[in-house]
């Protein structure tokens, strides 16, 4: 195929990718968190599903995406755990039954998403965030494309005011993000 | 909340066994083990068992040790109730027929006073095939809850779920292979 009609081909492969929106499918979109015990093992959980919708324009290289937490679906596999990282100390879950992902800033490297920065609230303290993407793609299947991937990010719990067990739980929280979105 | 950790602090004594100095009691609220696999090559679907019990037998010095795990494959957690409902079928796991599945590792590899890794067998649906966890992370240290050492850390390994008959959408909906992260603690009789 000679260059001008390549061209033109993914002209019209891409004629369809002007921003699109896409709803997170409740069955595929959590975000769980890791935390060092004791410098010893990882404890983990979930949170979820999240909701939200993101915006891609993967031709332009850009997108935004707005993700609402509900902070009391907390599971570790322990109702004594989940029941104590909603106290006041940790989650705070009765004044903040939310936590929030805001991102406008999207990077991608050809027409996959590297990265997402943006802004994380949690206990209505709002700080800088940066998701990277382990895994990006799309498909598409008879209710139309699904666009998804794994996340991870980090964060200081205390710098949310999240402060119970330090240092015995570390400070460090490890957060690993599962999102699939239909294109609406 | 103390009266809470104390209780769990007495159920792991309690439920731990009896015996001398190299057995410890695993501590279910630091032993879990969670699965990921790829859903349609798009994103990651992680699973928790939440019931499990055991025993390990540990000894630093001789750098030797033996852990049973006995999973309740009926306690598997996604988050999702319906892909868990899916997950405990005749389809996948089929957990009616086959309620647990049990690791026994009693091949501990070390560096220094270090585990490295515990290689053994795990048995699932019927069916036993060798595994190595290998340690990501490994630490003793005194519990000031339990006024016990505890020692514990963090294994993976990637199994070919296929070996164990668990067929269920290969390969387009989920891959052959899963990985296993076990976090795991134990504190000493």
């Amino acid at each position: 195929m000679q260059l001008p009609v390549l061209l033109l081909a993914l002209a019209a492969a891409s004629a369809g990718a002007q921003p699109a929106v896409y709803v997170l499918d409740p069955a595929h979109s959590f975000v769980h968190f890791e935390v060092l015990h004791f410098g010893t093992s990882t404890s983990r959980g979930r949170f979820g599903p999240v909701s939200g919708a993101v915006t891609l324009d993967r031709v332009a290289g850009r997108g935004e995406v707005g993700l609402r937490i509900p902070t009391a679906t907390v599971d570790t596999g322990l109702p004594v755990f989940n029941a104590r990282l909603r106290e006041a100390d940790l989650l705070a879950s009765a004044e903040y039954p939310e936590a929030f992902f805001v991102a406008r800033n999207f990077r991608f490297e050809g027409q996959i998403l590297a990265d997402v920065r943006g802004e994380f609230t949690l206990r209505g303290v709002s700080q800088p965030l940066s998701l990277f993407a382990r895994r990006f793609a799309c498909r598409s299947d008879d209710g139309g494309e699904v666009c998804g991937g794994d996340f991870e990010g980090e964060l200081l719990r205390s710098e949310f005011g999240a402060t119970y067990g330090l240092p015995f739980v570390a400070d460090r929280v490890r957060l690993v993000v599962q999102v699939e979105g239909r294109r609406r | 909340m103390n009266k809470l950790i104390v209780a769990a602090a007495c159920a792991v004594v309690v439920t731990g066994v009896q015996a001398d100095g190299g057995n410890y009691a695993l501590d279910p609220t630091h032993t879990f083990v969670t699965f990921e696999v790829t859903h349609f090559g798009t994103s990651t679907n992680r699973a928790r068992f939440d019931k499990k019990e055991g025993v390990v037998q540990f000894d630093r010095a001789a750098r030797s040790g033996r852990v049973e795990i006995t999973i309740d494959m009926a306690s598997i957690n996604s988050g999702v109730p319906p892909f868990d409902g899916h997950l405990r079928s005749k389809d996948i796991l089929n957990v009616g027929e086959f309620p647990t599945a049990k690791f026994v590792g009693d091949k501990f590899s070390f560096s220094g006073d270090q585990v490295t890794a515990v290689a053994g067998t795990l048995t699932m649906m019927g069916k036993t095939h060798p595994v190595t966890l290998k340690a990501n992370r490994f630490n003793c240290y005194l519990n000031p809850m339990f006024k016990r050492e505890v020692c514990g850390g963090d294994f993976e390994t990637v199994i070919q779920r296929s070996q164990w008959g668990v067929n269920y959408g290969l390969p387009t909906v989920a891959p052959d292979n899963v990985r296993l992260l076990v976090q795991v603690e134990a504190v000493k009789q």
